[in-house]
């Protein structure tokens, strides 16, 4: 038991605590929670969690900034939660290096696929990644650069395999415009999101069986993208 | 300094007054003793009133009467037998100097008095000009800072004033100066106060040294002042009741909100608690098909509430005017995809058919707006429209617009009320059946505005179509175009 998952979940909400609470506990997680920021920050240098649920908007700090004061000293996945319409606090969050986020409110089956995401993404931080990513019919091998579509391999121009790589490393995560303009072009192309429209479609085109109905590589409205492989 | 050099500049000047006079009346004289012999005493006596009624009227009363007592002692001494001495030998003379001197005074006298009511008159009438011009400036405004400053500038420039200050007390304290220069050390030479029957509004404050400030000037400068104080009353009346208007619209709106709502919000929230309940207590047995349906029912309404919930914020957001489109260029067959992708389960009642060119040029939308104005559009038509219908979704480019039309074959709508439709509130009459906020179009149509469109919407032969346009550019950009590597890795 001991062994299980720690989770340390920071909302002012006592029924969302209870609720959250209740339900990790059922899944064999371990859970402490904080209502304000400064004890979650205080809970989080003292237990050590695996991961970390924090709420946008706590009484006592912004949430992003309890987000930048943990990624000073700690890389455990961060979970954000927050309300509908506050796409720019959520992107702020994600850019100060939380992980993954969560629109209140959600469905159960959401939070556990992003704890488990998280924490796959954790572990893997520590060990080598597996280097082939399979998603649907889609296999794509990071090592050797190779793409296939069931069995037929897919042309990829150097732009469009240098994004599906980052997506699919991250499988599972949303990634925001601005990491993944960084990440593939440029810094200084932060800004571009045109660029990236452009060559989704363009990829979509080539993996999607309907570019229009996406299975693999998911628009984030107002944040970013996320790509869904077998878990 | 200042002040003392100014007192002797208007010394000397009535001194030349004076010396010019003499002048004058020195260069007739001349003339006269030149044609002495020729002329007759009655004669010059009468001509001597000549230069005496010019120096009047260009000199005033002073130099006026001054040369006539001169006058009288030259007429005399040049040109009254026995010549060169003040005394006088014939009766008729003594008659001709006595005369002389009477018409001479009175002629001054009538002449000054005159010229002192013509530059009194021409001073009330620029008076009046000043106020007329005060009170034209003033009239329709409705802005106290604007106000302050005609007010300002028009006691400076009537005055010729260094500086002048304004200040308004109470509540809205502000205070104006012109021009725009340092304020002066020294306290201000004049100090007007603004009032109202209400009371004291403000101060105006006057720099002005020399000449010193008359009273005249005052009482014209404290006109000025309860001038300005009517047009900050006025202002201040119009913006407190616009003020109220809007309060009032906004109660009303929040009234409408809440009897809309409370009923809106009950009947999901009934559902919960029924399924809820109903799960806790011992009616539902663990493994009946039931227990599924219930469990389906509050997760259902839990969306439609927080949809509800989202709608009205957004309502909220539009109407304080707080909806700011976060634009970036974005591909219109995205947004359509991914809302039908999410309204999949919504739309398995109807057909839908899209045509969304790729080749369409990026749009500078917002992406989760532009994404809640099709949600909002294709659940209306959802909503109205009968099953197995057919949802048409089009877009296309024309003159620098891109125009879309979501329509379908639902039931028309009165043309008087093609427009209502997008008001807050509004409902189809016969669509009682149809659940809903009616803020979805409205809500359309603050999104649609907010991105610098137009909305609309317009009966087809086989039912309705809600079309709407969004400018191609972006603060005049064009959508970029980039070159994309097609080489094959």
């Amino acid at each position: 038991m001991s062994n299980a998952p720690h989770i340390l979940v920071i909302d002012d909400e006592p029924q969302i605590l209870r609720a959250i609470r209740t339900i990790l506990t059922e899944k064999q997680f371990r859970v402490t929670t904080a209502s304000r920021g400064e004890e979650g920050l205080t809970l989080a240098a003292a237990n050590q969690p695996d991961l970390i649920i924090l709420d946008l908007g706590l009484p006592d700090m912004d949430g992003v900034e309890v987000c930048r004061r943990l990624r000073e000293w700690t890389q455990t996945p961060i979970i954000i939660l927050s309300v509908r319409d506050s796409e720019r606090d959520k992107v702020a969050a994600l850019d100060q290096g939380a992980d993954d986020y969560l629109t209140k409110p959600f469905g159960i089956e959401e939070l556990l696929a992003r704890v488990r995401v998280s924490l796959r993404h954790s572990a893997h931080a520590q060990s080598p990644e597996s280097k082939v990513v399979k998603a649907g019919s889609l296999t794509i091998d990071l090592a050797w650069h190779i793409v296939k579509r069931g069995e037929e391999e897919v042309k990829l121009t150097a732009t469009e395999y240098k994004l599906l790589a980052y997506l699919a490393a991250n499988h599972g995560r949303v990634l925001t415009h601005q990491s993944i303009l960084t990440h593939v072009w440029d810094p200084a192309d932060a800004n571009h999101t045109e660029y990236l429209r452009v060559y989704m479609r363009q990829l979509r085109k080539k993996l999607e069986a309907d570019p229009e109905r996406p299975q693999y590589i998911l628009t984030e409205p107002g944040i970013g993208y996320r790509f869904i492989a077998d878990e | 300094m200042k002040l003392a050099n100014m007192q002797n500049f208007s010394f000397v000047s009535r001194l030349w007054q004076y010396l010019l006079a003499f002048v004058l009346i020195a260069a007739i004289t001349a003339v006269f003793f030149v044609l002495r012999d020729v002329l007759d005493t009655t004669l010059i006596a009468l001509l001597y009133l000549i230069p005496l009624g010019i120096i009047t009227a260009l000199w005033g009363l002073g130099p006026g009467i001054t040369s006539a007592v001169v006058t009288f002692f030259t007429f005399n001494y040049f040109f009254i037998r026995p010549y060169y001495t003040f005394t006088v030998h014939r009766p008729a003379d003594v008659v001709i100097l006595v005369v002389f001197l009477v018409v001479a005074v009175v002629i001054s006298q009538l002449v000054g008095r005159a010229q002192a009511g013509l530059a009194a008159a021409t001073a009330r009438e620029r008076e009046a000009t000043q106020l007329y011009e005060l009170s034209t400036a003033l009239t329709g405004l409705h802005d106290d800072h604007a106000i302050a400053q005609i007010l300002a500038k028009q006691v400076q420039a009537v005055a010729e004033g260094e500086y002048v200050e304004l200040n308004v007390t109470g509540t809205r304290s502000f205070a104006f100066h012109f021009p725009e220069t340092n304020r002066p050390t020294r306290p201000s030479d004049l100090i007007v106060p603004i009032e109202s029957a209400r009371g004291l509004l403000g101060e105006i404050l006057l720099w002005r040294s020399t000449p010193a400030i008359s009273a005249g000037e005052r009482r014209l400068f404290q006109t000025f002042a309860s001038q300005g104080a009517l047009a900050f009353e006025r202002a201040w009346l119009a913006q407190a009741e616009s003020r109220a208007q809007v309060l009032e619209e906004s109660d009303r709106l929040k009234s409408a909100i809440l009897s809309s709502v409370s009923h809106e919000l009950r009947t999901p929230l009934s559902t919960i608690k029924a399924a809820a309940s109903s799960l806790r207590g011992r009616e539902v047995s663990w493994d009946s098909p039931a227990r599924a349906e219930l469990i389906a029912a509050i997760d259902d309404e839990a969306d439609h509430l927080n949809l509800l919930v989202g709608n009205l914020l957004d309502m909220s957001r539009i109407e304080s005017g707080a909806l700011k489109p976060k634009r970036e260029w974005n591909i219109l067959s995205e947004i359509v995809g991914s809302v039908l992708a999410r309204m999949k389960y919504l739309a398995e009642g109807h057909q839908i058919k899209v045509d969304v060119p790729e080749s369409l040029p990026l749009l500078p939308v917002d992406y989760v707006q532009m994404e809640q104005v099709f949600t909002n559009l294709v659940s209306n038509s959802l909503k109205y429209a009968p099953a197995k219908t057919l949802v048409c979704i089009r877009a296309w480019v024309k003159d620098e617009l891109i125009h879309v039309q979501v329509s379908n074959q639902g039931p028309q709508i009165p043309s008087e009320d093609l427009e209502r439709i997008f008001d807050k509130f509004y409902r189809i009459a016969a669509a009682d059946r149809v659940t809903g906020t009616g803020l979805g179009l409205s809500i359309c149509k603050g999104i649609v505005e907010a991105h610098g469109g137009r909305i609309w919407a317009e009966n087809m032969p086989d039912g309705l179509a809600f079309n709407f346009t969004l400018p191609i550019a972006w603060d005049g950009v064009k959508p970029p175009q980039f070159p994309m590597d097609t080489e094959a890795e």
